[in-house]
């Protein structure tokens, strides 16, 4: 038994969804920043997953999921940083509690 | 490296993967859902693994499972005073699932119009060797462009994080 | 030829090495950006050269790079090296360096001067990128660049507030423009899926209909851009920056990149409907009067400046709608030199007598008798007079008018030319004429060679009017004596009639003013533009929040927050001086803002989380009536989606 493109990309859009789902509720920094992560988990493997179907030879989408693995990198270590800094000033890293933008 | 993606293997680490995203989720503790990302993480580099991509699936071990979660645990740590303040609200929203849902309906439906021009499934793939090579030649500047960007968001984490003292 | 890239690599590169120094570091590095705008001088004096070695229409140099593909054709952006842009960029190169130099002096005792001349630097390579720009794309990229570059600049003392509003208006007002220039823009790939000038302005065989639309959105980025009228309203406001950043940014250069956009671009508007170049007619007629009429009455020696080139880039657009570039890119290249060394001397005045009032100058021909001799050199060209340069551009166009048959045009003008020379005498009676009111010194060297080039440049450039002509592929004598003798009487009766009424006194203006109270506040009130705007923009948010509002009960408390008291300073900024005069209604107006900020407050919650679900919604919004498209048409997909939006702000506003 093999399987094919399909259920990856569906198990991928299904990852998607719920790290968006957290990203969208959560109200805990962290929380938002680990459901981020879950996102970019979904899209490389959707990267790679497509890249091993469609084109082997140039892996074009490992390179592709090799660059969003540096940028998520990047950017979960500054979100952290931020999610730090907020919490040295504000005292909390609830989202709901931080809307200094609230005019 | 496998020729084919089996199926039994795909089906296990599907189930893990998609439990562990639920689980980082549904979570009430800020800690269980850290760990429950370093399960889904660990799943989705098996899922690497079982799509011939080796390297990538190590990186993912060593840069997500080793370095990410860490610093996700080290954050909850030092933003909780308390072991209590851990456990909080799990904050359903209905719009964000109505939203999350339509995503992933409008995904279903992108898949779903893909399929027929997908080819059968391959049975050549190169190995690791072929990536390093083509990593340090046809994309050798993406490589070093993202080795700039990982230094500037160091340095940038690092005034953040540690710039408040003064 | 690879070497005319270097023209506008240079100044960036100046720009690039100071953006990441220390503030005294970029102080120290001040001169940089004014060798670098040399070097260009000189690359540009060579580019000259090659063009007239070689003359003729076609390019001498082209270079393109492909960005990417879409839809099968290349998306390219490239250089191009001809006569229009061998002449823009002379005339960039020299007043910029004349600026930077001038500025050497007039801004030492500035603090953060060293950023001043590094945003100096890349507007300049911004602007020499225009003019060498090869296709519609790079042209527009640069363009926006200029509107960092002009907002950063008329900002520069942003620790006050004018200067602060002032950039926001520029940046907001002709971004209204540049809106109209991207859908220009894209309706120009649309139908020739290209943007380059040798393909869309000679190779394309465009219909009616198209080249109708991108012709509309090319004019209104440029009336964004030179401030024409009805979006005028930024210039004299953006007179709060630098006084040398006003001589070439909001004089010379930027203000006129878009007479150059409509001058490329003319032969689209001759493919367009014939009503479209009249429209470009009548915009040049009513902005030049306006503007003539404004600088009339203006106190702010700035200001007068400001609304004389309003009205000198309205000459420019009548030239342009009679459908001669060549006059108005001689009237454009006369007027970048004597408007900029207008505003190094009028720099030159404030800078001596430290106000910028009119009425409180007086009798500097004495105390500075050198920067008396280029400012009047200026006002001379301005107004018209033989042999200045003025004179040949406005017989130029004055003569295409005549040949043309466009009787109404010339007459206005004409009377415009009439106009301008009285108020640039009246300029120059109060400021160096009467009784010293006010200590003054002569302006340093460091300025005055800058001016005294420009003023050299001022007095001779006119004689190039044939060969002017001729370099852009047009056989032109020297002027008809006919029209001259028309266009200086004009001019004279002005400068006569200035002298009459403020050298000699013999009308007194207070009894003007209080015969015709009306005519006055008219004038005063800018002819209402600024109020029309504050009353139909800010009047219709207030409505539509207030129709917002309906939806919502929970927050008619919070009357008075954050927000709030923003929005009516912001409606207060828009009409300032008029609020007196309009009285109980405004004040009302401004009530009603007030209060519907208290509505609109919660689209703007400042939580995260709703940004994102809005912004993700919004997406899926999109996506939907994108995909709508094919089964219902375009028009319903779109008001379905802007329906389903309206909604979903709806929703988020009552907090589901």
């Amino acid at each position: 038994m093999t399987v094919g493109p399909v259920p990856f990309m569906a198990l991928a859009a299904i990852l998607f969804a719920i790290g968006l789902f957290g990203a969208l509720s959560k109200k805990s920094a962290v929380m938002v920043l680990m459901s981020l992560e879950l996102m970019t988990n979904a899209v490389n493997l959707n990267l790679v997953a497509v890249s091993r179907f469609v084109t082997p030879e140039s892996m074009a989408g490992q390179f592709t999921a090799a660059f969003v693995m540096v940028v998520a990198a990047a950017e979960i270590g500054l979100g952290l940083a931020l999610v730090l800094a907020l919490y040295r000033k504000r005292r909390t890293v609830e989202l709901d509690h931080i809307d200094e933008l609230k005019g | 490296m496998p020729e084919q993606v089996a199926l039994v293997p795909f089906l296990i680490l599907a189930i893990a993967t998609l439990g562990g995203g639920v689980m980082v989720v549904l979570s009430r503790n800020v800690v269980h859902a850290a760990f429950w990302l370093l399960e889904v993480m660990m799943a989705v580099a098996g899922l690497f693994m079982l799509l011939s991509a080796g390297f990538l699936a190590l990186v993912q071990v060593m840069v997500y499972a080793g370095a990410v979660s860490v610093l996700v645990l080290f954050t909850v740590m030092l933003t909780l005073r308390r072991r209590e303040d851990a456990i909080r609200s799990l904050d359903l929203s209905w719009s964000a699932a109505g939203i999350a849902l339509a995503v992933l309906v409008a995904a279903a439906a992108a898949i779903a119009s893909f399929t027929p021009t997908l080819p059968a499934a391959p049975v050549v793939t190169p190995g690791v060797e072929a990536f390093g090579r083509a990593l340090f030649t046809s994309w050798a500047l993406p490589f070093e462009i993202s080795s700039v960007i990982l230094l500037v968001a160091l340095v940038g984490a690092v005034w953040w994080a540690g710039g408040g003292e003064k | 030829m690879a070497w005319v890239a270097l023209i506008p690599l240079l100044p960036a590169l100046a720009f690039v090495v100071m953006l990441p120094m220390s503030r005294r570091a970029r102080n120290a590095v001040r001169w940089l950006p004014a060798a670098a705008t040399i070097a260009a001088l000189g690359l540009s004096v060579a580019a000259f050269f090659a063009v007239l070695a070689v003359g003729g229409e076609e390019p001498v140099f082209r270079a393109s790079f492909t960005l990417a593909e879409l839809g099968g054709a290349p998306l390219a952006v490239g250089l191009r090296l001809d006569a229009v842009s061998a002449i823009m960029l002379l005339v960039v190169t020299i007043v910029a360096a004349c600026v930077q130099i001038y500025s050497l002096d007039y801004m030492r005792s500035e603090d953060r001067r060293g950023w001043y001349f590094a945003v100096l630097s890349l507007f300049t390579a911004a602007m020499l990128l225009l003019v060498l720009a090869g296709d519609f794309l790079l042209l527009y990229m640069s363009w926006e660049v200029m509107g960092l570059c002009s907002y950063l600049l008329i900002g520069f003392w942003h620790e006050q507030d004018a200067p602060r509003s002032a950039s926001i208006k520029a940046f907001l007002t002709t971004r209204v423009g540049d809106v109209g220039f991207a859908i220009g823009l894209a309706a120009m790939w649309a139908s020739a899926k290209s943007f380059d000038f040798a393909v869309v302005l000679h190779g394309f065989e465009w219909t009616v209909p198209a080249a109708t639309v991108v012709a509309l959105g090319l004019l209104f980025g440029a009336m964004g851009k030179s401030a024409q009228v009805p979006l005028h309203v930024w210039l004299p406001d953006a007179m709060a920056g630098p006084t040398p950043a006003s001589a070439l940014i909001h004089a010379a250069t930027m203000v006129a990149a878009g007479v150059y956009l409509v001058a490329r671009a003319l032969p689209i508007f001759h493919e367009a409907a014939p009503w479209v170049l009249q429209l470009v007619m009548a915009i040049g007629v009513t902005t030049a009067l306006l503007g003539a009429l404004l600088a009339v009455v203006q106190h702010d020696i700035k200001k007068v400046l400001a609304y004389s080139t309003i009205s000198q880039l309205g000459y420019m657009f009548i030239a342009l709608g009679a459908g001669s570039e060549i006059a108005a890119l001689f009237h454009l290249t006369t007027h970048a030199f004597f408007k900029s060394l207008l505003f190094l001397g009028a720099g030159a005045i404030i800078h001596a007598t430290h106000t910028q009032d009119m009425r409180e100058m007086g009798g500097l021909r004495r105390s500075m008798p050198w920067t008396t001799t280029v400012f009047v050199a200026g006002a001379l060209a301005l107004s018209g007079v033989f042999p200045f340069s003025g004179f040949w551009s406005k017989d130029d166009i004055l003569m295409v008018l005549y040949t043309g048959g466009h009787w109404y045009a010339l007459v206005a003008a004409l009377a415009v030319a009439g106009l301008t020379a009285f108020y640039m005498t009246r300029v120059c009676v109060r400021v160096f004429g009467g009784s010293e009111k006010a200590h003054a010194h002569e302006a340093h060297p460091a300025m005055l060679v800058p001016m005294a080039l420009l003023a050299a440049i001022t007095v001779v450039v006119g004689f190039t009017s044939p060969a002017f002509a001729g370099f852009l592929g047009e056989a032109k004598g020297w002027p008809d004596l006919g029209m001259a003798a028309v266009g200086t009487l004009a001019a004279l009766a002005g400068i006569g009639a200035g002298v009459w009424v403020f050298g000699l006194g013999k009308v007194d203006t207070a009894v003007l003013k209080r015969r015709l109270p009306r005519v006055y506040a008219a004038f005063v009130n800018k002819f209402y533009f600024d109020t029309v705007y504050g009353i139909v923009f800010v009047g219709a948010y207030a409505h539509l929040s207030g129709w917002l509002a309906r939806f919502d009960v929970s927050l008619i408390d919070g009357a008075v927050n954050g927000i709030a008291s923003a929005w009516s300073k912001v409606s207060s900024v828009a009409w300032s001086a008029d609020v007196r005069l309009i009285d109980g209604a405004v004040n009302g107006l401004a009530g009603a803002v007030t209060r519907a900020g208290g509505r609109m407050r919660t689209l703007q919650a400042g939580a995260v989380q709703g940004y994102q679900r809005l912004a993700y919604g919004a997406l899926l919004v999109l996506l939907g009536a994108s995909l709508l498209v094919p089964f219902v048409g375009t028009t319903v997909a779109l008001a379905g989606g802007a329906v389903a939006l309206l909604l979903m702000g709806v929703l988020v506003v009552r907090g589901a």
